[in-house]
């Protein structure tokens, strides 16, 4: 068991150091000359110079990447080119308030989904199940833009209920934006739990129609107990994948949703970022997706080890 | 980006959040209720006047996460500038100079000093009293190297900011290193408001000025707030207080509207389809500004075929701009025939050529270009370019000239695609003045000279006519410029066109034309 856990952190450390070397090259790839990109057009030629030398642009691409990577691993990721502030504390900011969607998104999906999910598994091709996989359905397909406007519609233009956007500035309070945080979660929310649902659904028809499940239930247990103690943990090992994979698509899904609500969170910033070309930010926004992203997918496969006993069990058999 | 399109650079965030987020509320309702069967759009806002007190509250793009308050900066938060500050010197809503800081102004027989005798009881928001001192400060500030204000590139070539005189509290004296019977206009740009003597330093925060609201916070691409400031020399405001919320995506900033979060929506053109679900809902409606923008569809001059003049001429001729408005704007506007001047500017000459098809395919065969084809770049920076170009496409057809429209990135449009094709759609802010435009955009040299060119004769004629003291002569210099560049210049200006506001149906004293806006009379009805 031990060596899994250690081979999976191994692999989860060599995807990050791949990826930060992908995002460092993409960045420096950008069409034209970073200088010149930030400072515009009518920049004259000294200025042009002096910004290259700041950013470190007359050294070779290696030592440049070590000075950036060995910074990052030390929290420092420079200082944004537009506000010259330190971008480590800037993205915190934002990323502390996008983790707060993602907070409540995940409760919202996880929970709502995988219950929905049980149900349309137990009550097979019923109306119930009907009901449950054609709205998840049309939930998957419709992008997240779309239900988040449908949502402004109904519940902040038709029926005065939530606010349509916030106006605060990224120093606001928790309790500022409380009352912001639910639409855009539900807007994710109704996205992700798609897949849940879906995934949910299916393992628990392939539980149901198990052998050990039939021996349960002849044992006279009742269908509520085979469902929690039985179907349950077997059916949520492979949801789990899925719900990791789904936490890590958060991380560009609220880039969309996030803007169309004036949401103060890191997907502002990178859209923001991107367009005023400053660099150091996107860069720290990237490497931080990735490792949110490569952690997710180890989270994933830990719990699934935690919750199938072949995984857990294989290391003390050898 | 370049800094003469501001505060216009802001829609760029509104055009790169569309390939992601355009589907606003609007988009959905006039899927249901059907385009075709929407009302025409409000011509005004609600006339009335406004109940005395209460707090407006106005979204507005930012301008970066590096904005200031200084008005001299390229970086400054445009919406604040009017109500904190005020100018020497102002554009009235007739088109006219009128007096603001400076009580009045003249020059010397050539034009080449010019002397302002400076307002009396006028107080700065800390308390202390406007002076000379102020207004030559404020010259000084904008042509310092370190402020590297947008606005330097006017004024450096004619003041030298170490010749100001104050011979007393309330004169101010500029001489000119040139004579120029214009300067005053100049002075009314956003970037000439008055600060305090010294406050280079702190400006940006604190904007501290003379204008009718005090700051009361502010922040950088944040949420800010302005109060009434009672001691104004012109009198208290209607508002007790305004509320700036900056909403970077356009969408957003309407949706905000139509939930009632704010109740104007600043240096925002809302496109046709959210213009009419704005109209459409209880909460608010729209407003116009007449003529704030114009576009252009800029041939460089330098590039083939467009360096034979035979060959733009035949390019303005081919195309009816009253087609193009027809269509692209959907009758929001004003045909432009190619000139520049604004219809509200005094200067504007009304007179010009009329759309001649069969002209223009016979210049295009004198000067060898029959079945001319040209490629014409758009992007969705703004709205309009792509509409503007199918509509030139389309109406140039009949002259034989083919064009293919060809669309480009929105957020690389301006380093990438300006000045650098021979030809592509863009536009500008109206509110300069005449002599500023010419100078700016069409003089040789000029770092805005968007279609390189470059003609001796139009540039002996703009001197003439800033050196020309008689007002009535140096208007009809001035309309001889604009024959020149009808005549024989690289920019087709297909139209003027009205910006669509949007805004709540309780705001009454809503005026603003050009870079004027009236912070003293807005205010809400029922407040």
């Amino acid at each position: 068991m031990l060596s899994f856990i250690v081979r999976r952190v191994l692999a989860a450390v060599g995807t990050l150091v791949l990826s930060s070397v992908l995002v460092f090259l993409a960045v420096q790839a950008l069409p034209g000359d970073v200088a010149t990109q930030v400072l515009g057009k009518d920049a004259t030629p000294d200025a042009v110079a002096a910004l290259r030398e700041k950013l470190k642009l007359d050294q070779p691409a290696w030592e440049r990447y070590a000075d950036w990577i060995g910074g990052a691993l030390h929290g420092d990721f420079g200082a944004s080119l537009v506000s010259g502030k330190a971008v480590g504390g800037e993205v915190g900011m934002y990323l502390g308030n996008s983790a707060l969607i993602a907070l409540v998104t995940v409760l919202f999906a996880v929970t709502g989904s995988i219950v929905l999910g049980i149900l349309a598994g137990l009550y097979r091709d019923r109306w119930p199940d009907h009901l449950i996989s054609t709205v998840s359905l049309v939930g998957m397909s419709v992008p997240e833009f779309v239900v988040a406007t449908v949502l402004v519609l109904c519940f902040s233009v038709a029926l005065p209920w939530f606010p349509a956007v916030v106006l605060y500035g990224p120093e606001a309070t928790v309790g500022q934006l409380m009352p912001a945080v639910w639409l855009p979660a539900l807007a994710l929310a109704v996205v992700m739990a798609a897949y849940i649902v879906r995934m949910a659904r299916t393992s628990v028809i392939d539980v149901m129609a198990s052998e050990y499940v039939t021996t349960a239930r002849l044992k006279g247990l009742s269908t509520w107990r085979v469902v929690t103690r039985h179907a349950l943990p077997s059916a949520l090992l492979p949801t789990l994948h899925v719900i990791a994979l789904n936490v890590a698509w958060l991380a560009g899904g609220v880039a969309v949703v996030e803007n169309v609500f004036n949401y103060p969170g890191i997907g502002k910033l990178m859209l923001a970022s991107v367009q005023n070309r400053d660099l150091p930010v996107i860069q720290a926004i990237a490497l931080i997706s990735a490792v949110v992203y490569v952690v997710c997918n180890l989270a994933a496969d830990l719990g699934a080890m935690a919750l199938n006993p072949k995984l857990r069990t294989r290391g003390r058999t050898r | 980006m370049p800094d003469i399109h501001h505060p216009g650079r802001r829609s760029v965030l509104a055009a790169a959040a569309a390939g992601s987020a355009s589907l606003g509320a609007s988009w959905l309702l006039t899927g249901c209720t059907g385009a075709s069967a929407a009302p025409a759009l409000p011509k005004g806002a609600k006339q009335g006047t406004p109940d005395r007190g209460g707090t407006l509250r106005i979204a507005r793009p930012p301008a970066s996460e590096a904005e200031t308050l200084d008005p001299a900066s390229a970086l400054s938060a445009y919406e604040y500038l009017g109500a904190l500050y005020n100018r020497l010197v102002r554009v009235g809503a007739n088109g006219d100079l009128a007096p603001d800081l400076a009580e009045s102004w003249e020059p010397d027989a050539e034009a080449r000093t010019w002397t302002f005798r400076i307002r009396k009881g006028v107080t700065f928001h800390d308390g202390h009293r406007l002076t000379s001192a102020d207004a030559a400060y404020t010259l000084r500030h904008i042509l310092d190297k370190e402020t590297a204000s947008p606005q330097a590139a006017v004024l450096a070539p004619l003041v030298d900011p170490k010749k100001l005189r104050t011979p007393d509290a309330h004169t101010l004296v500029v001489p000119l290193k040139t004579p120029n019977a214009e300067f005053p206009s100049l002075l009314t740009h956003y970037n000439c408001y008055v600060i305090p003597d010294g406050s280079a330093r702190g400006i940006g925060r604190t904007g501290i000025g003379t204008g009718p609201f005090a700051l009361e916070s502010f922040a950088p691409a944040g949420p800010g707030r302005i109060t009434a400031f009672e001691d104004h020399w012109a009198g208290r405001p209607v508002l007790d207080a305004i509320d700036f919320y900056s909403v970077a995506d356009m969408s957003a900033r309407s949706n905000a509207l139509l939930a009632g979060q704010v109740d104007l929506l600043s240096q925002t053109n809302l496109d046709f389809a959210t213009a009419r679900v704005v109209a459409a809902s209880d909460r608010a409606t729209i407003a116009r500004v007449e003529n704030a923008q114009w576009y252009v569809l800029p041939m460089l001059t330098t590039e083939k075929p467009f360096t034979d003049v035979r060959v733009r001429q035949a390019m303005k001729l081919a195309y009816d701009p009253e087609y193009v408005v027809k269509v692209a704007l959907q009758g929001a506007g004003t045909p432009g025939w190619d000139n520049p001047v604004p219809p509200s500017d005094p200067a504007h000459l009304a007179t010009h050529p009329e759309h001649d098809p069969e002209q223009a395919r016979h210049l295009l065969k004198k000067a060898g270009h029959e079945d001319l084809t040209v490629d014409l770049y758009t992007s969705s920076y703004d709205p309009v370019f792509t509409p503007m170009a199918l509509a030139y496409q389309d109406s140039a057809r009949r002259a034989g000239i083919r064009v293919r429209v060809k669309t480009a990135a929105a957020d690389s449009y301006y380093t990438q695609i300006w000045m650098k094709k021979p030809l592509m759609a863009t536009y500008w802010y109206t509110g300069r003045p005449v002599d500023q435009l010419f100078t700016q955009v069409f003089r040789s040299g000029s770092s805005y000279n968007e279609t390189a060119w470059s003609d001796k004769g139009f540039d002996a004629l703009l001197d003439r006519a800033r050196q020309e003291t008689d007002d009535t002569r140096r208007r009809e210099l001035y309309g001889e410029a604009q024959t020149f560049v009808v005549e024989k210049g690289g920019a087709m200006t297909p139209m003027f066109a009205d910006r669509l506001v949007g805004i709540s149906r309780n705001v009454r004293g809503y005026a603003e034309h050009g870079f004027e806006f009236d912070y003293l009379g807005i205010g809400l009805k029922g407040a």
